[in-house]
Order: C-alpha cells, then structure tokens, then sequence
C-alpha cells in the first residue's frame, strides 16, 4: 500500500512522509470543518477561520500536535469538547488525524488553496526511459508511474490507435479506406499525418461542440412549463464553425460572454452571446416574471463560473461560500454583470418565441435572396403601373423576414438595473445593500482600464492573468481524452474539488496552452501524440487491483462512448449517415405517444421527419427538454436543463435495449449488411471481415470469424425457412433495402450485424 | 474527508463489481452469477425499515381540499363573503387571480361524512376511500414553497424548484437498491384524468436521477407501445433468433474481456441478459389477464382498460409484489381553476374506487405494512372562487400555505387525521407538515435517516432534504 502514498488522495490510510497543506490537509478541514469556521462569517463559530490560516491564531503549536489546540480537541475523549461536534455527523478517520498530527509536526502552515494560486510553468523532468519517449507529459506521466511502481502500456495497435482517435477528435469511426492507408503507411510520421487529417476535418468541429453544448446547456425548447420550440441552433452552429476555424479559446470565450459589447458587433459576435440565453424560460400563466429572471442571472453566474472557473458559485446566493472564499457580497457583485439584460424572462404559447433581447439570421441564401427583393421593390417603385408587382414583392420579402431564424442574444439596459444583495436569495426580499459589478477578491482584481461589465469580465476570464481559467479548459482537454480529468472534479476546482492527480503537469498544460495563443486544435494534437495516450488498453488484473481508475495512466484510456457517438456509429458504419453540417434539428425515429404522456394538452405533437433528416449527426436531434431523446437519454446524455461538464457512463439493461431494438440501430443493422453484400467480396470470410472492419475498426480473429461464420449458418437455415420474417426485418426503418440482393441473405447478415453493433467493442473507443 | 467520494464506502454494488471489481476476484465471480442487481448503499437502510417500497400516487395538477378531505362547514356561512386585500396578509397569489377585482369566499357544494372507527372524514366524492378510512392517516396542514405547476411539481418530487436535483425515487434506488432481478428500482406510470380541461404537463426531470448516477432514474412503463422503450424486438426477430444474436454478441464480447481485461465487459454481458430477461418479465407484468374476476370487480371495470389510472394501481401492486422499489403512479387533469363541479367528479371518479382497491388489496395479501402509500397534489386551492361565484361552473387557484394529502400502509399510523387548518383552510393553525417533513418522513419509513442519504457533487453533500426537514412522528406507526 505504502506504493500509492504518492497518488492516492487524502484521508487514506497511508502514512505520510511529507504531509503537503493543499493536497492532503485542506481537503480535511474543507469537508469536516469549514461549514462552522470556513468563509461564511454569518456562521463562523469561535471566531475560527481555518480556510486560511489568518495569523494570530493560537490553535497550532509548530512542531508539538500534543500542544496544540487543534489537535486536542479532534482528539478530545469528552465528546462535548470533541471536534466536529458530534451532531454535525462529521466523523475525522483515523486516517484524517493522523494527517493532521504529522502537518503539525511539519510545522502546521497554510497555503493559499493551490487553484487560486497561478500556475507557474514547471521544469520538464529529464527522461528517463530511453524504451518510452517522449514528450513533456510523457515525462510527468512516467515520475508518477514509477513512484507507484508501476510501468507504462506498450503502444496500441494501429487499428485501435485509429478507431481511438477518430472518435476523439471527430466523433467517428475510421473507414476501410483509412484504416488501410494508415496501415501502409510504416512512416515515423504515419499517426501525425491521422491525426492532421482529422484536425482539418469539419467533423472534429462537431464532436468539439458536443461537450461545449452540456456546458452550455444548450437545448431547442423552452423547458419550463410548455417547454415550447425555440431557435438557438444559430448559436449552436456557430460554435461548431469556431472549433473548425481553430478559434482562439480566449477569442471563442471573450465572443460568447461579450461578443454584443464588442465595437461594431457583427451578426455572427452577438449570436455567440446565445452562450447565456440557452437557459430555460418559464412559459406558464401564473408566474412571476421577476422570480424567473432572477433564477435566469443566478443560472448565468453558475454555469460561467463552472464552465470558465471550475467554481461553484451558486453556493454563495444565499449565504457566505461554506468552502471557498466567496462571499454573499462578492456573488451579487459577479451577478451584476449578468442582471443588466433586457429581457422578459417568459414566453408564450407558440412556437418559436424568443424573449429578447434577440437577433434575426439570415443564411447566405436567404441574405442574398432579400438583396434581391429589395433591388427588385427599389425598381419597382420607380415605376408607377407596377402597383400590384410591388406589392407580391414586398409581401414575398415580408415572407422572407418571417422565415429569418431568430436567436437570442445577450444585451444591456441603458440605464443599468440596479443590482442589491437578495436576502437568502430571494427575488422578492433585496436586502439594503447595493452592488456594483466586480470580482472575488480571492480569485483577483479588475484588470486596469478595462470596462466594468462583461467585456471586462471575459478579458479577466482569458486575461492569463486569472489562475483558473487556462488549467480548468486543458483539464476537460484531458478527460476528454482519458476518460477522466487530472482534477476528477472538472466542474469544482475549490476547496471541495479534488487534489490533481498530476499536478505540474496540469500547470504545464495550462501554461502551455496560454503560451501557445489559447490554441486548441495544438493542444489536442499535443495530447494524442503523447505516449501515454497511446498505450495499449488491455489490463492485468495485478494493474487493476492498484489502479482500478486508471488514474496513473500505466494503460490507454478506454470507456464507452458518447451517447451520439454510438448513434453516429451505427448510421456511419451502415452508410446511412448525411454528413450536412448544421442547420435546423431535426427529428428522427422515437417511440410514438412519448410527448402525449406528459405535455400540455394544447401544444403540438412530436412530428417525425424523413428522407435525409433521419440519418443526421445525433447533435442535430432535436431536443426537448421535458422528453429528451430516450435512445441517447439510455446512454446518459443529459437533459440539458442545468450545466454539465461531466457525463456519467453507465451500463444499464434499457441500453443494451437500445441496441437491440431501437428502429434506429435495427436499419442501422441491415443497411450494414447491404454494404457488406455488395461491397465484401464473393467470400463468406470477406464479406465477415468487412463488417467485422466497419463496426469494430479491425480484421476479426480466427475465432471471432468462427463464431460469426457459425452463427450465420444458423440464421440462414432460419430465415430460409421463414422468408416473411427476412422481409418483415427487411421493412424496418425508411430507408429503401436493395431488392437486388437476396432477403434471406440480407436478414441473417442484418443479424450478425444487429449483435456486432450491439458489442461492447463496438460501442467503447478501446 | 472520506476516501474518493465514490469509491468502496459510497459505491452501489453495481458500480462497484462493474468498474473495480477484479482485485476482488471470487467475490466478484460469486455476485456475478447472483442476479441481483444492485444493492443499496453499505449502511443502508440505517435502521429496521417499516416500509420496504412506496408507491407514490402524484395527482397532477392539484386537487382541491376543500371538496375532498378537509371539510370546511364555516364556510357555508361566510360564502359569498369578499376577501380584502388584509385577509391575504402578503401571500403571493398567481398571476391567474391576483388582478382579480372580488375574490369571493367558495364553500364545497359537496359533503363530508365521517368513516370507519376512525370517524375519518371524507367528501361524497370519496365513497370507496371512506371504507378504507381506518388505513387512511389524512395530512390536511401539507405546505409547499410554490404557487405555480412547474416549480411545485419539481420542488415535490425532487425537493428543488429548479431542474437538476434528483428525484425521490432516485434517491430511494441509490440509497437501497433493487430488489428485483428483473425490474428496476424505480417505475413510473402515467395516466390521463377525466377531467376535460387541459392538463398540466410532467417532465423528464420529475422522475430523473439529477447529479445521481443515471441508472438511478426511473423507468417509464407504457400502457401502450412497448411498455419500457425499446423492448419488442423488430418484426421478424422472434425470441429464439434474439436469443441466437444474443449469444453471439456474448461470446464476442468475452473474446474482448479475455483480449482486454475490463471488468466493464462483463458488466456489459450482465446488463444485457438483463434486458433479454425484461422481455419476458415486463410483458408478463403488464398482462393482468390471469388476474381473477374478483380483483377486477374491486379496482373497477378500468383496472381492464390499459393506461387507466386503474390499470396502474393494479400494476403497481405486481410491480410491489415482484420487488420493485419505488412505484410512482402520476394523474393528470386536477388543475380546477373552472368547471370544478363538472370536472372534479369525474376525476375522483377515477381514482377513488382504484386507490382504495390497492389498500384492500396489497392488505389482503399482507403487505400493506411494508408498503407505504402517498396519495396528492403539488399544493392546495384558494378559498376564494376564481373568476365568478357561479355554483355550476366555479374553481379556484392555486394555494401553496395548506393542503391535504393523505398516507396509508407502512410505517403510517392509519384511521388518523392530522393538522389543522384554519376556517378558510388559508393558514395553518396546527402541526404544519412541509414538503420537506413529508420526504424525510417517507425516508425514515424506508428505514434512512434522510440527513445521511447525501451525495457530494459539486463540492456539497446534497440530500433530497437540502437542510429541512424533520420526521412527523406522529403520524408514524
């Protein structure tokens, strides 16, 4: 056990040897004792402040634990004077005293909590294993791996490199093609050319927007009460163009906190700003606006404070932070950057209502056909007996205007709402205090000149000035591509938060990202060229039992995808796939009846779409709020109420249902065994290995093609005896099945294919 | 500081064979061939449960307590009587009525008798409830922080007004389990009332798992259609050409474990065999064919029409009989803002003879006491009559100060009334019982201490009680 003493996280049963305040001893305090002598000075008790170590303070005795009050009385054997109190049902582990004796020992200082402190540029370690290259976080990987004991994965196969890295940087599998030139390719450079090739890809600006849209809880209804259609998939669209034009993360962030208050604001800046009216808007009868239209600023300080910052300042609305410093005060001073909208916070009984303050946005086409109405009415008017022309024209542009999608934005009233501390963070009880827009103190000052507003607020944000912003966005970097972040809590990087893993290298990350001009595209590359991410990810059950989270990175990163992901899959690896990017949602195959059950009576129904509609990206789904699409919901896709920066990946029976049953994957299934009908070659054991390479990215093994090749018998005799049933399977779905090839054939391949996408391989970037 | 918050101490079964398992070795393999699910918590219950599973009758939409189970006789005098702006004392109204000119004391057109030993009292509407009476514990002094649909309905069943919080049923599966091989831990069924006014919706969220692991959430079984999604399989699959993908996707997938080692592989093959397992289980469930004449004849000629609130009373006692955890039952169509005397009938109605044809039944069958029964809305109704005083077509708005629910079953002290409410059912006089109270008193039926029940997201240790709520030990057998 004492192999783990460097990594395991606080409170285990590990002697220390050195104690170090941030990591080991704050997280104990933080939990058991903050809530009573934390940053809350409402609740503080004994006037004890243990978050920072304010001098003066005469609880610690350097050096001599027996002698210092802290440690008598967590120690105390009269459960009156013990700490915590017994009815907090806080109880200190052994582990925890023992910690806390030894920081004592060691002298009992505080440091500033280490997320508040910039991160510094760390040296890069020497290497050390001439056998296992390479770069800078290889290094930093490889210090820790030894100090465990432990020893890096040899590299992936190129198969599974490539299916690995096709889903991370654009969210779909490698085809045949691909796989084969990578596989011929025996260059030093053969991965970095893969890797090029899919940076450039306009996919990977997809799969890039799909984390950013559950940040930014981006949705196409309403949510609330009649959970209605609205129009934000200009936003949405926007920001797939930005990672594919390898926007800048400072410009990307700067252009959706402020973008409207940018001079001479283009179209395109102010949609950006959508970023914060994608929370949801009451639509109900009997409601306050004004109660929503708090919950609205308070939802717009949470999510960007979590999104940018890695804080939670919600826990501030009501009360003084219980953890971190932030205070009441301090959280209606961040507040009043976002309170000064002019918006209603409430829309009708329609479809399509936006609150303002918002934007119409015109297409290329639609652009360029209202340029030629107006040219076409300017000419008209020049003529007197064109009275009716004129009039069929103006009515034709009035049409074209109405059809204008329109997305919200962000604005500010002039003159700004005035802003007051709310009273246990209530909309109706303003407490006297007036605010006026400002920072935390702990997390740093205005930066000089720049306005008080969210213009100045997005420079601070990317300023580099700030410690959080740069190691919050390469931590999600990194668990985008391992599953996991080296901070676990990638949406908490407070007192609460977790101890990272790898710390310099975190700070390395972050500071190379800032030196690199915010530049993503390089960071990824950066990431997926390392050799850590490109172990193998098979593990031994001795490598298990010491790291069943693979927080060490001693194995490739393996988990199951992505809800859409696996949708995409099954449409990509069958050949259904519309590659269109962007556009309005659309809606494919769900179970009839599921709005029925539970909508508002007088608002419309779920309308299935066809033709091409169906087979678009999953990110294209429409989705409702109050009934989001169950096939993705199954694979824990999010709701997209509230902010979410880390999916959960479970393994439930209604998944597998799922891929057994969903319309979706069944044609998926036998469009699939079209494709390797008519494109496998003549043999049984070409035609296995075409699925084989188009579901799971590589050649099957002898006896993966035995169990494939004996269940295909079976299936033939089975449906032979049965055609009705091949064309009954033969009908599932839109899609037109070729009548060239023989149903019975079809059927028993759709079959094998229907249990090869449903397989675990299939369905996990491995 | 505990050990990583998810790790061995907080870890459900489930998680914990599925990610960390293979240290554990022949424990693991030993669980594995062992179908159950999930277990609950380590720890949990916290002490000797009352009741092992609830089922959660939600009447959507808000049924008014004056014309069902908190008789208000001094109202017969003061009927017709304006309400001035200092009865309300500050209470928030709806944008429904607050511009309203006259707001008009409204008695009940309907009467209360009193019931069974108990003399529990109940409204003509509820004929069936009343012979069950000495069950009932009926909560008359319920109160909620608001006032409209949404919110209200979020705030009950998820303790927040606000989305993103788990649900009841959610916490109840994460803190104890399944104990069904072959079902979920938590079920939701919907139906649609009678009444011909519009109802208010539901949401996914009400029955979602929030922060909580998504395995949690609660599955929704369908009247018609596949009653869970996605479980026919496609025309032209039978069971025995399933069984055969099945298979090989099985074998496939120990072929990968073997070539990988991932213990979620074989997480994978279990959940799959699960689902196979819900094909034949869930339709058996939902098929009351072989239910005898006379349980038909006591939950009423609905209980045979699918999708009836019936229907899934008589459902929700199988779904309590084959181990499933928590049952929620959600009726739409109680908002009676107007046409409260047309529609109010036929809501009760609906739900009268079925609700108490579940007490009699799960009694007859002796697990009354270890399931515990909720039956009500989000809030209660004004005293005053929205819009006019017209007896044939009145209603009233929404009224979050008091309430009436009632509980049946386990841990709940039957034939007993409690709280009071004033004369105009606006305030209550006695033995308030918050939304708040109402959670932790459910939880602590379960066997939880609802103050232990936490889960750390977000820097917090979250409870479905935030820092409210206190157990009613009175009503608490």
């Amino acid at each position: 056990m004492l192999l783990l003493a460097g990594w395991l996280p606080a409170g285990s049963i590990v002697a220390w040897e050195v104690v170090l305040f941030n990591r080991d001893v704050r997280p104990i305090l933080s939990d058991n004792c903050f809530e009573c002598h934390g940053p809350d000075a409402a609740k503080r008790k004994a006037d004890l402040r243990l978050d920072t170590g304010a001098p003066g303070q005469a609880i610690i005795n350097a050096g001599k634990p027996d002698k210092s009050e802290l440690f008598k009385r967590i120690t105390h054997t009269d459960l009156e004077e013990r700490m915590p109190p017994v009815d907090s049902g806080r109880v200190l582990a052994l582990g925890d005293i023992k910690i806390l004796r030894t920081w004592i020992e060691q002298g009992g200082k505080w440091e500033k909590h280490w997320a508040f402190i910039p991160p510094s540029r760390p040296a890069i370690l020497p290497a050390t294993n001439s056998a296992w290259p390479s770069g800078a976080i290889d290094r930093f990987v490889l210090a820790k791996m030894k100090r465990a004991g432990l020893q890096p994965s040899p590299r992936a196969d190129k198969e599974t490199l490539l299916r690995r890295v096709s889903f991370d940087l654009t969210g779909l599998p490698p085809i045949p093609r691909e796989i084969d030139a990578f596989l011929a390719d025996a260059s030093p450079r053969a991965f970095e050319k893969v890797v090029d090739r899919l940076l450039a890809s306009p996919r990977y600006g997809e799969r890039m927007a799909l984390d950013w849209l559950d940040a930014a809880r981006y949705a196409d209804s309403h949510g609330y009460s009649l959970d209605r259609r609205r129009v934000m998939w200009p936003w949405r669209d926007w920001v797939i163009r930005a990672f594919n034009d390898n926007m800048p993360f400072d410009r990307f962030a700067l252009e959706q906190l402020a973008g409207d208050l940018l001079p001479d604001a283009t179209i395109a800046q102010r949609v950006a700003t959508g970023f914060n009216r994608n929370h949801s808007i009451q639509s109900e009868g009997g409601v306050i606006n004004e109660e929503y239209r708090v919950e609205t600023v308070v939802d717009r300080v949470e999510t960007t404070t979590a999104v940018f910052l890695g804080l939670t300042f919600g826990c501030a609305r009501c009360h003084d932070h219980k953890y971190d410093p932030i205070s009441q005060r301090e959280f209606y001073e961040f507040y009043a950057l976002f309170n000064n909208v002019p918006e209603t916070a409430h829309v009708g009984n329609a479809d399509k209502l936006a609150d303002k303050p918002f934007v119409k946005v015109p297409s290329v086409a639609q652009r360029k056909q209202m340029e030629w109405h107006r040219a076409k009415i300017a000419e008209l008017e020049k003529k007197s007996e064109a009275e009716e022309q004129l009039k069929t024209a103006r009515k034709a542009l009035a049409a074209l205007g109405q059809a204008l999608p329109t997305a919200m934005i962000m604005g500010e009233l002039s003159p700004a709402r005035k802003t007051f501390v709310l009273s246990r963070g209530q909309y109706d009880q303003p407490s006297g205090v007036e605010v006026s827009a400002g920072l935390p103190a702990a997390l740093g000052q205005w930066p000089a000149g720049a306005p008080r507003n969210r213009l100045g607020l997005a420079k601070w944000i990317v300023g580099g000035e700030n410690p959080l912003t740069a190691r919050v966005v390469v931590n999600r970097f990194w668990q985008m591509h391992f599953g996991t972040g080296i901070v676990k809590s990638s949406e908490d990087f407070g007192a609460q938060g977790e101890w990272p893993t790898h710390p310099a290298l975190l700070d390395w990350l972050a500071t190379e990202f800032i030196r690199g001009g915010w530049n993503r595209k390089a960071m990824h590359k950066l990431i997926v060229m390392s050799s850590t991410y490109q172990q193998v990810s098979r593990v031994s059950p001795g490598l298990l039992e010491v790291d069943p989270a693979n927080r060490l990175f001693a194995r490739g990163p393996r988990f199951r995808l992505p809800a859409e992901m696996i949708r995409d899959h099954a449409l990509a690896s069958s050949g259904l796939l519309v590659g269109r990017l962007g556009g309005e949602s659309v809606r494919p195959y769900q179970p009839p009846g599921l709005w029925d059950d539970v909508v508002y009576e007088n608002v419309p129904r779920f309308v299935q779409d066809h033709g091409g509609k169906l087979y678009r990206r999953s990110m294209y789904t429409y989705w409702k709020r109050s009934v989001p699409p169950p096939n993705m919901q199954a694979f824990d896709a999010p709701s997209r109420e509230v902010c979410v920066l880390t999916r959960a990946k479970t393994n439930t029976p209604l998944a597998a249902l799922v891929l057994m049953n969903d319309p979706t994957f069944v044609e998926a299934s036998r469009k699939l065994a079209g494709r390797v009908l008519r494109d496998g070659g003549a043999t049984e054991e070409s035609r296995l290995t075409l699925l084989h390479r188009l579901v799971c990215g590589r050649r099957p093994t002898e006896r993966e093609l035995d169990l494939l090749s004996g269940a295909l018998a079976e299936f033939q005799t089975s449906f032979r005896a049965e055609p009705e049933a091949a064309r009954r399977l033969m009908a599932v779905g839109e899609s037109p099945h070729d009548p060239v090839l023989d149903v019975v054939e079809l059927a028993a391949y759709a079959s094998l294919a229907n249990a090869v996408l449903g397989t675990d391989e299939a369905i996990t970037r491995n | 500081m505990t050990l990583e918050h998810d790790n061995a101490m907080m870890q459900t079964r489930r998680q914990f064979l599925g990610r960390t398992s293979a240290g554990i070795g022949s424990v693991a393999l030993a669980s594995l061939l062992n179908p159950r699910l999930f277990a609950g918590l380590v720890g949990f219950p916290n002490f000797a449960p009352k009741a092992k599973r609830v089922i959660y009758l939600f009447q959507s939409g808000a049924p008014s307590q004056f014309e069902l189970l908190d008789h208000k006789p001094a109202l017969a005098k003061a009927h017709g009587e304006v309400l001035g702006s200092e009865f309300f004392g500050g209470q928030r109204l709806t944008g429904m009525t607050s511009g309203q000119k006259e707001k008009k004391v409204c008695k009940s057109i309907y009467n209360f008798s009193r019931h069974g030993q108990s003399g529990t009292e109940l409204s003509e509407l509820l004929p069936h409830l009343g012979r069950v009476a000495d069950e009932l514990c009926v909560v008359r002094s319920m109160q909620t922080q608001a006032i409209n649909h949404d919110p209200a309905i979020t705030f009950f069943q998820t303790g927040f007004q606000q989305a993103g919080r788990p649900s009841m049923g959610a916490w109840a599966s994460y803190g104890l389990g399944s104990e069904s091989a072959d079902l979920p831990a938590y079920v939701v069924m919907i139906s649609h009332g009678s009444a011909k006014r519009d109802s208010q919706a539901l949401y996914a969220r009400l029955w979602g798992s929030g922060f909580l692991p998504s395995e949690h959430q609660g599955v929704k079984f369908r009247s018609s259609g596949d009653p869970v999604l996605y479980l026919s399989n496609p025309e032209g699959i039978t069971a025995k050409r399933r069984r055969r993908i099945l298979d090989l996707g099985q074998a496939l997938n120990r072929e990968h474990h073997e070539r990988l080692g991932d213990p979620e592989i074989l997480t994978r093959i279990r959940q799959a065999e699960m689902a196979y397992r819900m094909q034949t289980s869930v339709p058996e469930l939902m098929d009351t064919s072989s239910e005898p004449e006379h349980i038909f004849d006591l939950y009423g000629a609905n209980a045979r029409k699918p999708g009836t609130y019936a229907a899934n009373c008589l459902l929700a006692r199988r779904l309590a009989e084959r181990g499933v955890r928590f049952i929620q039952l959600y009726h739409r169509g109680w908002d009676q803002h107007g046409d409260l005397p047309r529609d109010l009938p036929l809501q009760c109605g609906d739900i009268d003879q079925p609700s108490a044809a579940l007490i009699a039944d799960l009694k007859q069958r002796g697990m009354l006491e270890e399931t515990l029964i909720i039956w009500g809305g989000e809030f209660g109704r004004t005293v005053y009559a929205q819009g006019g005083l017209n007896m044939a077509k009145y209603g009233r708005d929404h009224h979050p100060r008091c309430f009436s629910m009632w509980l049946a079953g386990g841990g709940i002290r039957g034939g007993t009334m409690y709280g009071t409410t004033d004369d105009f059912s606006f305030n209550i006089v006695e033995n308030p019982v918050h939304v708040y109270d109402l959670h932790a008193t459910m939880l602590h039926c379960l066997g939880i201490d609802h103050e232990k029940l936490t889960f750390k997201f977000q820097g917090r240790h979250y409870r479905l009680t935030d820092v409210h709520g206190h157990v009613v030990r009175s009503i608490v057998a």
